[in-house]
């Protein structure tokens, strides 16, 4: 017994070693490799302008229009990505050299119904797609995506557009 | 003779548990009932409230109870308070706080409807306790509401924009006064011609 038992260690002990030196030099080249190809490049402006946002072709009603618009402003204010965040047609914006531009159209909405909603689970979602492009000075484009907002199931409709605002926010911690 | 007497004494107990487990299962149901029949009534009696509000409002000067949706820029969404037009301008007072327009900087003014659901807030929190999917009930009783958006630029040319909520049939008050103010309007109210941007 004594004799399999050192047999044992002897094999066993080389081959845990080698598998948690794997497991080490595996975690290390693989933060280098998320090092290498961490996130996209970001920018660095001290102000953003946001346009009124265009419905488009889409019969976006006007308080969702108004709502996608201030929840906007207030998403970014909050990122602290900017010093000024400034409202469409504000005087102000036009003396600001590194300023860059968010605009906003819609592309597709349905209103649901909060009811059914919250009656059924699975019908009555309102969601809404929206374009947003972020440009530069010069008019270069930073970002350009479709970004959807939903609401699935509790809370008013115009929750989309809430969440909709929410994850521009989070593509504005992402670029700048 | 013990062997007669257990099932008998087993018997009794068995259908003791049962007829005790009965008393229980209906005090539980009418737990239930009586939870859910005083949200009901919660909710009829603040439709009532609210159905009320408008019509004395009326009496008074142009003047309502509402609840900003978005865009009250110092005060909080969804901040309950009094929107009224006051001299050439629409006027906003909530906790503490209070906002002007003036009806020449509004660049358009339209109204919506929509409906909001009467067991809100806490009670609402409270009614998704209720087994069996019990809460979805209570999410049928709702009420209609109008919607007033208005959009206007500030001293700096700023574009601004606020949604209120306010009781059935207000809205289109507020913008007729506002449009004979100077407000201007892309869909006019019946008899008056749209305005351009």
């Amino acid at each position: 017994m004594k004799h399999i038992s050192r047999t044992m260690n002897s094999i066993g002990f080389p081959i845990v070693f080698s598998l948690v030196l794997l497991f080490m030099v595996g975690e290390l080249t693989g933060q280098q490799s998320s090092g290498e190809s961490k996130g996209p490049q970001k920018f660095s402006a001290s102000s953003i302008q946001i346009e009124a946002p265009d419905p488009g072709n889409v019969p976006l009603p006007p308080e969702f229009r108004v709502a996608v618009y201030e929840n906007l402003v207030l998403q970014i204010e909050k990122t602290g990505k900017f010093q000024h965040v400034y409202r469409s047609g504000d005087k102000d914006a036009a003396n600001v050299p590194d300023l860059v531009t968010l605009r906003t159209t819609a592309r597709a909405f349905t209103e649901g119904s909060q009811k059914k909603r919250e009656v059924t689970t699975v019908m009555g979602a309102t969601s809404l797609t929206v374009n947003v492009r972020i440009t530069d000075h010069a008019g270069q484009s930073i970002v350009d995506r479709d970004i959807k907002g939903k609401v699935l199931m509790m809370g008013e409709n115009i929750g989309a557009t809430y969440d909709f605002s929410k994850k521009v926010a989070k593509i504005i911690r992402e670029t700048f | 003779m013990m062997r007669m007497q257990n099932p008998r004494i087993d018997v009794s107990v068995a259908t003791n548990y049962c007829r005790a487990g009965e008393p229980r299962i209906w005090v539980h149901g009418l737990f239930l009932a009586v939870v859910i029949a005083s949200l009901m009534l919660s909710a009829v009696l603040a439709h009532g409230q609210a159905a009320d509000a408008p019509s004395v409002a009326a009496n008074e000067a142009l003047q309502a109870q509402v609840q900003l949706v978005v865009g009250g820029q110092s005060i909080k969404n969804n901040s309950k308070g009094t929107l009224s037009v006051v001299d050439s301008s629409l006027q906003l007072e909530a906790n503490g706080k209070k906002i002007s327009v003036e009806a020449s900087s509004i660049l358009d003014i339209s109204t919506d409807k929509d409906s909001r659901q009467d067991v809100t807030g806490t009670a609402h929190l409270a009614a998704q306790a209720i087994p069996y999917g019990g809460s979805r009930v209570l999410s049928l009783f709702s009420h209609e509401i109008d919607i007033l958006t208005v959009e206007f630029r500030d001293g700096n040319n700023a574009y601004h924009g606020a949604v209120f909520a306010m009781p059935k049939g207000k809205a289109a008050t507020f913008k007729k006064q506002l449009v004979a103010l100077g407000a201007k309007t892309t869909v006019p109210l019946a008899g008056q011609e749209p305005d351009k941007k």
